[in-house]
């Protein structure tokens, strides 16, 4: 698996992991991961994928201080 | 409700083998549309793998299956038309961990553990879950490789990080109370599949444990024997099923009885362990078809004393015997009670100890879990590993090689011997709802039989 660390975690790049693990399209920049039905486990893939895409490694207090496609996108360029 | 309708292909009689859930509700559904039917149970009780169990005077625990969840659409329609109501399950406070040296507490369920390598191990388990042929799990794209790697061999090739190949036994144990080294990992992502997805089949609130039956599981059989009355005889382990140009024949240790068909209604290798004439074409258990395996243990305080420490009873540990716990106090306000899940592997061993010492050994480590606690009042261990009449629980485990062997010949009646349980529903395989689907498509069968 390769980690293209060139590329940039915007919000859109977000939203569409959070609709992937959610398995629906309505998510939006601002839209609260839990609000949208998501739990502590698929959180979990949220940050595999971001490792897996950014080469970052978040935390699962990260996640819940920015439970956002945008919060998440902040945190990921704070921490790349 | 319409009148007797005496001729469907012929049928107008049947005998039903095992009084569980499946059984009973095709039982029920065929005595509806005028068939006679006779209910043959082995135990001295209805019920199957429901059953309950008194944690004190008067009220009644779930010992075998307990929670439901929205999706369980026929086991709702079942419980509003038998009169019985759900009750959540709570899961509000901290959560106990033991994971690693100590135990600690955290907020919410989500384990001490590292949060990307649980992330990719989920991820890989979705993508297998979602790869799986659902109805037919035997023409799953590269079934051939997924039915021959047992589960804990995939965990050795695909799990890198410690913190995944510690909770993925967990993980397997507490979903399907299997052990890794003893399911395929084509039935791990068919198990998945069919109970609704990791996320709905692990969720409380929301998910497959949102709600219990008020006053307990077991009545959901019990109302329906009543209904049936002596037509359902206790006591009476079936030994034989022989077929005739004619007539079916179900030999107990007291007498025969001769119907038009036969439902068996039983778990694959209890529906093994009967001669059948003729021999089945395929048989419905595999080589490596296993026990699923689990032990509940009821700790009983005299409250749900755990809430006043801001806990909510629910736990994980890494070491056994109770490898989680969860708040299954009754809803009426009167004791508490903690249920303790011993799965997988830590389940075989805990099933050789002798009674006292599952206690002692269930009650110490209470102690060092939940320390601020008083003593429990009681303490009640129901083992399903070596239950005669279930051989396990919460389902029967498919290990390498079996989906593809027994799969495709799994609803399909040998003659006229009709086959239901929970292990024959693609759709919540294992679960009451599954159990309950499976009664309703027999009935269907038969009706529709020429």
């Amino acid at each position: 698996m390769s980690i293209d660390l060139t590329s940039t975690a915007t919000p859109e790049a977000l939203v569409a992991i959070f609709r992937r693990v959610l398995e629906h399209d309505d998510v939006a920049a601002h839209s609260d991961f839990f609000e949208l039905g998501g739990d502590s486990l698929i959180a979990t893939r949220v940050l595999s994928a971001i490792a897996r895409d950014y080469g970052v490694e978040l935390t699962f207090d990260d996640f819940l201080l920015a439970p956002t496609p945008a919060g998440l996108a902040r945190r990921v360029a704070g921490t790349a | 409700m319409s009148g007797p309708a005496p001729h469907h292909g012929g049928v107008t009689s049947a005998v039903v083998v095992g009084a569980g859930l499946a059984g009973l509700t095709a039982a029920t559904g065929l005595a509806a549309r005028g068939v006679a039917v006779t209910v043959l149970e082995a135990r001295d009780r209805v019920g199957g793998r429901t059953h309950g169990i008194a944690a004190a005077p008067g009220t009644q625990v779930d010992a075998g299956a307990a929670y439901l969840g929205g999706r369980h659409t026929e086991l709702l329609a079942l419980m509003a038309e038998l009169g019985l109501k759900t009750t959540p399950t709570t899961m509000l406070g901290a959560s106990r961990f033991g994971l690693g040296t100590a135990h600690t507490t955290q907020d919410g369920r989500f384990p001490p553990l590292n949060a990307v390598a649980l992330g990719d191990l989920f991820e890989q388990l979705a993508e297998l879950t979602e790869a799986v042929r659902p109805d037919a799990p035997w023409l799953t794209p590269d079934a051939e490789r997924l039915d021959t790697l047992t589960a804990a061999e995939w965990a050795e090739q695909n799990l890198a990080h410690p913190d995944a190949r510690l909770f993925f036994p967990l993980f397997l144990g507490e979903m399907m109370a299997a052990d890794p080294a003893e399911v395929s990992v084509l039935h791990v992502a068919f198990y998945l599949r069919s109970g609704g997805g990791l996320r709905y089949l692990n969720a409380f609130e929301g998910g497959a444990q949102q709600d219990r039956v008020d006053g307990g599981a077991h009545q959901l059989c019990e109302r329906l024997a009543d209904r049936l009355g002596p037509r359902v005889r206790l006591g009476e382990p079936v030994r034989a099923v022989h077929q005739d140009a004619g007539q079916v024949t179900v030999r107990t240790d007291h007498g025969e009885h001769r119907a038009d068909v036969a439902v068996l209604a039983l778990p694959p290798l209890l529906a093994d362990a009967i001669e059948h004439h003729p021999a089945l074409p395929v048989r419905r258990a595999g080589e490596r078809t296993a026990r699923g395996c689990a032990v509940k243990v009821h700790l009983v305080y005299p409250a749900p004393v755990w809430r006043d420490h801001g806990l909510s009873g629910w736990s994980v540990n890494a070491r056994g015997p109770l490898l989680s716990t969860v708040d299954d106090s009754p809803a009426d306000g009167g004791i508490g009670v903690l249920t303790g899940f011993v799965t997988g592997a830590e389940a075989h061993r805990f099933a050789a100890l002798d009674p006292e010492q599952q206690r002692a050994t269930a009650l110490r480590q209470a102690a060092e879990l939940f320390p601020m606690l008083p003593d429990p009042l009681g303490c009640h261990v129901t083992d399903w590993v070596n239950e005669p009449y279930s051989q396990g629980c919460y389902a029967a485990l498919l290990g390498p090689g079996d989906w593809l062997r027994l799969g495709p010949s799994l609803t399909a009646p040998h003659h006229r011997v009709h086959w239901a349980g929970t292990e024959t529903s693609t759709a919540y395989f294992g679960l009451m709802e599954g159990a309950i689907r499976s009664g309703h498509r027999v009935v269907a069968e038969i009706l529709a039989r020429r």
